[in-house]
């Protein structure tokens, strides 16, 4: 039943939703974010599973099969492998920027508290 | 320590935990809740109508399966679909990264040498006094403030006095300065780790084996930097991981798959088209322009992800000036006379 994986992507996405509602410091939104990103990743590679497929891989069939009828034949989606592949790492980067982000804002205002940050507010 | 000393400690102690208590743990926890729940529901209800795992492939990862080894003679259709298929969303995407490694760089800089005489103070006294007055600070800030003071000056253990020399020092007691390398065994094992490790993510990469090609393997690069930096120190690495070496690599990297999916353009009449010849399956350059585009990206993730992360780790302790006008574990360079 896939539809467990999806459920758990949207728990887990609502977990994230949660923290970044609720909590004031910043590191913990940043972990939120990241919890929401990974919930993208798990139900991306819920929606490419297929059941009783194969990986998309076409070296090495096995015996009596050739690599045509592997590409027809029953198989994981790679469309959505390849969008969860760049996610991975694109999220990487940008955590970055929202962890450097943080580390001036608490350099700046001695603070982790968002409530606190609030020079702009005029 | 002192009767007193540990009043004010405890003083100090029971304060942070009361404002963690106060100020940190939620924020309208029903609000937060309500629409969290919202947001899954609808979700939930969304999540009933979509694909499941018996419903046929999507045509878009039919077409690329299909056409994998006789138009790309790439076994790996996954590869095709982010070289090839999909390549112009991974342009895109490349810069997307290449965007947030230039804002890590942005935010993470040090702060430039003053240059010159602009008398910025002199012009903004009125509104500096009218915005920030400058207030004295609360009892528990000098509280803590004290406590942190002690706290670096003094590393010796409580109730006993710094020993005289160095010599006098008891064995045990930690040194002033952090270990830079871990222990023997740890470095043992790592460089047994590090050359498969490399040699496994290259390899991979090279006879385009792995899904995705660029984005795992410039991940790989990134772990095996990681590692040598974790054991050795950053002593070790300090002649690659730098500004001068990474940048102009990350700007190559982005040039040549520029080139690469320009010159399809150029030559074939299509962004993104083969323009290269298409070697047998299963050799380094089977897949043409796909296998180009990959070692580009390895380079471009490799040397962006590395930037973006020693960035961080780099970061000085350039913190704000405060009260007297010392800012705490900062050099005081640049810092304004008041």
């Amino acid at each position: 039943m896939i539809l467990g994986n999806y459920l758990a992507s949207v728990a887990l996405f609502c977990v994230g939703l949660f923290v970044l509602l609720t909590r004031r410091n910043l590191i913990k939104i940043v972990m939120g974010l990241s919890l929401m990103e990974a919930a993208t990743y798990l139900f991306m590679v819920s929606l490419a599973y297929r059941a009783g497929s194969t990986a998309p891989v076409l070296a090495g069939p096995p015996a009596g099969k050739t690599a045509e009828q592997l590409a027809r034949g029953n198989v994981a989606d790679p469309v959505l492998q390849n969008f969860c592949l760049t996610a991975v790492v694109i999220g990487v980067a940008v955590t970055a920027v929202f962890l450097s982000v943080v580390v001036r804002i608490a350099q700046h205002y001695r603070t982790l508290d968002a409530d606190r940050v609030r020079a702009m507010r005029g | 320590m002192t009767r007193a000393g540990l009043r004010e400690h405890r003083a100090v102690a029971h304060a942070a935990a009361r404002e963690a208590t106060e100020r940190e743990p939620r924020h309208r926890p029903w609000l937060g809740a309500l629409l969290a729940a919202g947001t899954a529901a609808a979700l939930g209800v969304a999540m009933a109508g979509i694909p499941r795992e018996h419903a046929p492939l999507p045509l878009i990862a039919r077409y690329a399966l299909e056409i994998a080894i006789p138009r790309w003679k790439l076994t790996e259709p996954v590869n095709e679909i982010v070289y090839g298929t999909r390549g112009f969303d991974t342009f895109g995407e490349t810069f997307l990264l290449l965007a947030a490694v230039v804002s890590v760089m942005m935010i993470t800089r040090p702060r430039e040498l003053r240059r010159g005489y602009f008398g910025e103070a002199a012009a903004g006294a009125r509104e500096q006094r009218q915005d920030d007055p400058d207030v004295g600070s609360a009892a528990t800030e000098r509280a803590a403030r004290s406590a942190e003071r002690r706290e670096q000056g003094d590393q010796a253990p409580v109730g006993g006095a710094r020993a005289e020399t160095p010599d006098a020092t008891p064995l045990g007691t930690p040194a002033p300065e952090t270990a830079e390398a871990m222990t023997v065994v740890v470095r043992t094992a790592i460089r047994v780790v590090l050359p498969i490790l490399a040699v496994a993510g290259l390899y991979l990469v090279t006879w385009g084996y792995s899904p995705g090609g660029g984005f795992p393997g410039g991940a790989v690069i990134l772990g095996v930097l990681l590692l040598v930096y974790a054991s050795y120190g950053r002593r070790k690495i300090s002649k690659v991981i730098r500004p001068g070496l990474l940048e102009p690599l990350e700007l190559a990297g982005a040039g040549l798959i520029i080139m690469t999916e320009f010159l399809g353009l150029v030559l074939k009449g299509s962004f993104s088209a083969n323009w290269l010849p298409l070697a047998p399956m299963l050799t380094p350059l089977s897949g043409g322009v796909a296998q180009l585009f990959s070692a580009a990206e390895l380079i471009e993730v490799g040397t962006g992800l590395t930037i973006a992360v020693f960035a961080l780790l780099g970061m000085s302790h350039d913190w704000a000036r405060d009260d007297g006008g010392q800012a705490l574990g900062s050099s005081g360079d640049g810092e304004r006379e008041r």
